[in-house]
C-alpha cells in the first residue's frame, strides 16, 4: 500500500510538471502581453523596463525555469491584475466563496441524488424511478449556466423568495448551492440506481433471500455494502467540480469567487495566476483520484488482502 | 407412497403474455435426485425459482415435504427455508464478494438464530471440511478461490441449515471438465451420505446421467418426456429428447453421431402417436392435441394418443 501511494504520489509530480509545461508554452504562444490590453498604450520604453522588471524579456526556458524553481519554494509570484498581493493570497481568499457555495452544494446534492437513485432502484419502473431518470439526465445535460438562469427566473424573479445574486448574507447563497448541487445530484442519482440495480440482480441476493433473510435487511447489510464502493470512489471526484463550476456558477451569481479569475487571468496575460490556477485543477484532479484509488482499496477486499486478484 | 421431499402440482409462470413455465408437474422423491433438463429458454430454471418460491407462481402449488408453501408470506416461509436449500452457477456471483467464506457460510446459522457466534464459526469450518477446502480457508475472501473451490462453499453453505432438499441450478455449467467431475463426486456422495433429495437443473447430460434418478425434459414451458434415468438414454421417445442426446459431444470422433435440429414443425411433426392399448394407464383427457402419456417403466411422454398409430 506504502508503495502504491508512493508511485501514484511520483506520477502526480510528473502530470504537474507536463501541465506547467503545456500551460505555459500555451499562455506564452497567445499574441500580445500583459501590457497590451489597455485603451491607452504604453510607451514602447515604459513597457519595455516593465518587461524586464518581471523577467519577461528572458528567453521563455529561462522563464519557465525561474517560475518553477519559485513554485518549489512555494512562491507563485505576484498576480499582473492585482500587484498589491501575491498570487498565493489572492487565491486564498477568492476560495472562500467557491468552497463555502461549492462544498455546500455537493454535500446536498450527493446524499439527495444518492437517496433517489436507491429509492429508483428499489421502485423500478415507479414514479421515483422515472424521476430520477429525469433528474440524472436533466442534471448532466442541462449546462449549469442554463440551470442557473433557470433558478434565478424561478426562484427570484417570479417567487421572489431568494435574492438573484449570491454571497453576503447566508440567504444569498441559496440559489448558488442549489446551482452547484445539480450535477452530484444527477451524478449520484443514476449512479446510485446502476449499482444498487447492478448488485440486487447478483445470485448471491437470491441465495439470501432463500435462506429466509428479510428484505430490509439484505439491503442494508448486504447490497448497500456492495454498492458503497463505487458511490464511495466517485466522490472525491466532485470537488473537482467546484473549480470547473465556479466559472459559471459565480459568473451567473456574482459570487466573488475564484471562478472569474479563470477567464480574466487569460484575458489579460495573467501568466503568474494563470499558472497557479491551472496547476491546481490538476493537482485537485490528481489528489482526488488518489483518494480515490486509496478508498478503493480500503474498502475492497479484493484489493486490501495482498493484492491476490481474480 | 411416501411424501415427495418436493413436489410442483399444475406449477404455472406467466410474464406478461409469456408463458414461461406452463402446468408443469414434478416430483422429486425423498432420497433422490430428479434432474431437470432442457435448452435455455425452456423454463428450467424459472421452475427452480418456482420450487424455491423465489419467484411467485401464476397457478399451481408448490408441496415440501407435504405441505404446500405456495400461498405463504415470506415471514410464515422462513421456517420451511431451512429445509431447502439452492446452489447457482456462477459461483462467484453467488457470494457477497465484501463477506469472508467463514462469514458466508455461517451467516444462515445466524438468519435463524442457531448457535452463538463462536460456535457458528466452528459450524462453518466443520463444514468448509466437509466439501473439502481446509478450514483455514474460513478468512479468506471468495475471489482468492477457483470456481470448483468457490462452488464447494456454495454448497457448504446451502447445506450448513440441514436442508433435506437442494435446488441445484447448473452447478457444473461453469467449471472445468475435471472441476466439474469433483463436484458431481462431492454432490453424489454428500447426497447419499445426508439422504439429501436434490432437484438438479441441468443441460449437461453426461453428469445428469451419473447423477440422476429420474430425468425430466421440457420444451418451451411444458415437460415433454419423464422417465428414469436409464430409460431416457436408452429408449427416448420424444424427437426433443432425441435430438438433446444427439447432441452430447463424445470423444471418438468416428463415433460422432449425427447432430439434429428440431424446427417447432418438425418437433411437432414427429411427435410421437400411441393407440390406446398400448399406454401403461389410459389418457386423463380425451383430446386430440399432444398430452402426457404413460408408457410401461415409469415413463411419461407427450404424445397424441389415436386410435391408429402412425408407425
Amino acid at each position: 500500500m506504502t508503495g502504491f501511494i508512493v508511485r501514484r504520489v511520483l506520477s502526480m509530480l510528473v502530470t504537474f510538471i507536463v501541465v506547467s509545461i503545456v500551460i505555459f508554452l500555451m499562455m506564452h504562444s497567445i499574441p500580445g502581453g500583459p501590457f497590451d490590453g489597455y485603451e491607452m498604450p504604453l510607451p514602447d520604453n515604459i513597457k519595455a523596463k516593465l518587461m524586464a522588471t518581471l523577467g519577461l524579456d528572458k528567453p521563455l526556458w529561462e522563464q519557465y525555469l525561474r517560475y518553477m524553481w519559485g513554485v518549489v519554494r512555494l512562491d507563485f509570484g505576484v498576480p499582473y491584475q492585482s500587484p498589491g498581493e501575491t498570487v498565493m493570497g489572492l487565491i486564498a481568499h477568492a476560495w472562500l466563496p467557491s468552497l463555502t457555495l461549492g462544498g455546500l452544494g455537493i454535500l446536498i446534492g450527493a446524499p439527495l441524488g444518492i437517496l433517489l437513485g436507491m429509492a429508483a432502484a428499489l421502485r423500478r419502473n415507479s414514479w421515483v424511478d422515472y424521476l430520477a431518470s429525469a433528474v440524472a439526465t436533466l442534471g448532466l445535460t442541462i449546462p449549469v449556466f442554463i440551470i442557473s438562469t433557470g433558478l434565478i427566473l424561478v426562484f427570484a424573479v417570479w417567487l421572489h423568495w431568494t435574492p438573484a445574486s449570491g454571497w453576503g448574507e447566508p440567504k444569498r447563497w441559496i440559489l448558488p448551492i442549489m446551482a452547484y448541487a445539480a450535477v452530484p445530484l444527477a451524478t449520484y442519482a443514476r449512479y446510485a440506481r446502476s449499482t444498487m440495480l447492478d448488485v440486487l440482480n447478483k445470485p448471491f441476493v437470491s441465495v439470501l433471500r432463500a435462506k429466509g433473510l428479510s428484505e430490509r435487511k439484505i439491503i442494508f447489510q448486504h447490497v448497500l455494502r456492495n454498492a458503497a464502493i463505487p458511490m464511495v470512489t466517485i466522490f472525491p471526484a466532485m470537488f473537482v467540480g467546484i473549480a470547473t463550476g465556479s466559472i459559471f456558477v459565480e459568473a451567473m451569481f456574482r459570487v466573488p469567487g475564484l471562478g472569474a479569475y479563470f477567464v480574466s487571468s487569460i484575458d489579460k496575460r495573467d501568466y503568474p495566476l494563470e499558472m497557479a490556477l491551472m496547476l491546481l485543477i490538476s493537482a485537485m484532479y490528481s489528489l482526488s483520484y488518489l483518494v480515490a484509488d486509496i478508498l478503493y482499496a480500503v474498502l475492497n477486499p479484493r484489493i486490501r488482502v495482498g493484492g491476490g486478484g481474480r | 407412497m411416501t411424501t415427495p421431499a418436493l413436489e410442483l402440482r399444475q406449477i404455472t409462470k406467466r410474464f406478461a403474455d409469456f408463458v414461461a413455465v406452463d402446468r408443469v408437474d414434478l416430483v422429486v422423491p425423498k432420497n433422490s435426485v430428479v434432474a431437470l433438463v432442457g435448452e435455455s429458454g425452456s423454463g428450467k430454471t424459472t421452475t427452480g425459482l418456482l420450487a424455491l418460491r423465489l419467484l411467485g407462481a401464476t397457478a399451481g402449488q408448490v408441496l415440501l415435504n407435504g405441505e404446500d408453501i405456495t400461498s405463504l408470506s415470506q415471514k410464515q416461509l422462513k421456517p420451511y427455508r431451512r429445509q431447502m436449500q439452492v446452489v447457482f452457477q456462477d459461483s462467484y456471483a453467488s457470494l457477497d464478494p465484501m463477506m469472508t467464506l467463514g462469514e458466508i457460510i455461517a451467516e444462515p446459522l445466524g438468519i435463524h438464530g442457531m448457535g452463538g457466534r463462536g460456535e457458528r464459526q466452528d459450524q462453518a469450518r466443520n463444514w468448509l471440511e466437509k466439501v473439502g477446502l481446509d478450514g483455514s480457508y474460513a478468512n479468506r475472501y471468495p475471489h482468492e478461490l477457483s470456481g470448483g473451490q468457490r462452488q464447494r462453499v456454495s454448497v457448504a453453505r446451502a447445506l450448513i441449515l440441514g436442508a433435506q432438499v437442494l435446488v441445484a441450478d447448473e452447478p457444473t455449467s461453469a467449471l472445468d471438465v475435471s472441476v466439474k467431475a469433483q463436484i458431481v463426486n462431492l454432490l453424489q456422495s454428500l447426497q447419499t451420505n445426508m439422504g439429501l433429495s436434490m432437484l438438479f437443473i441441468s443441460h449437461d447430460l453426461s453428469v445428469v446421467r451419473s447423477l440422476a434418478d429420474e430425468v425430466v425434459v421440457m420444451l418451451r414451458g411444458r415437460v415433454v418426456e419423464r422417465a428414469p434415468t436409464d430409460r431416457i438414454f436408452a429408449n427416448a421417445q420424444h424427437p426433443y429428447t432425441k435430438a438433446l442426446l444427439d447432441a452430447v459431444p463424445t470423444i471418438n470422433p468416428k463415433a460422432r453421431r449425427r447432430r439434429t435440429f428440431l424446427s417447432r414443425e418438425e418437433i411437432a411433426l414427429r411427435t410421437p402417436r400411441f393407440r390406446p392399448e398400448e399406454l401403461d394407464a389410459p389418457p386423463l383427457i380425451d383430446t386430440a392435441d399432444p398430452q402426457l402419456v404413460a408408457l410401461a417403466g415409469s415413463h411419461f411422454v407427450e404424445a397424441i394418443v389415436a386410435e391408429r398409430a402412425i408407425p
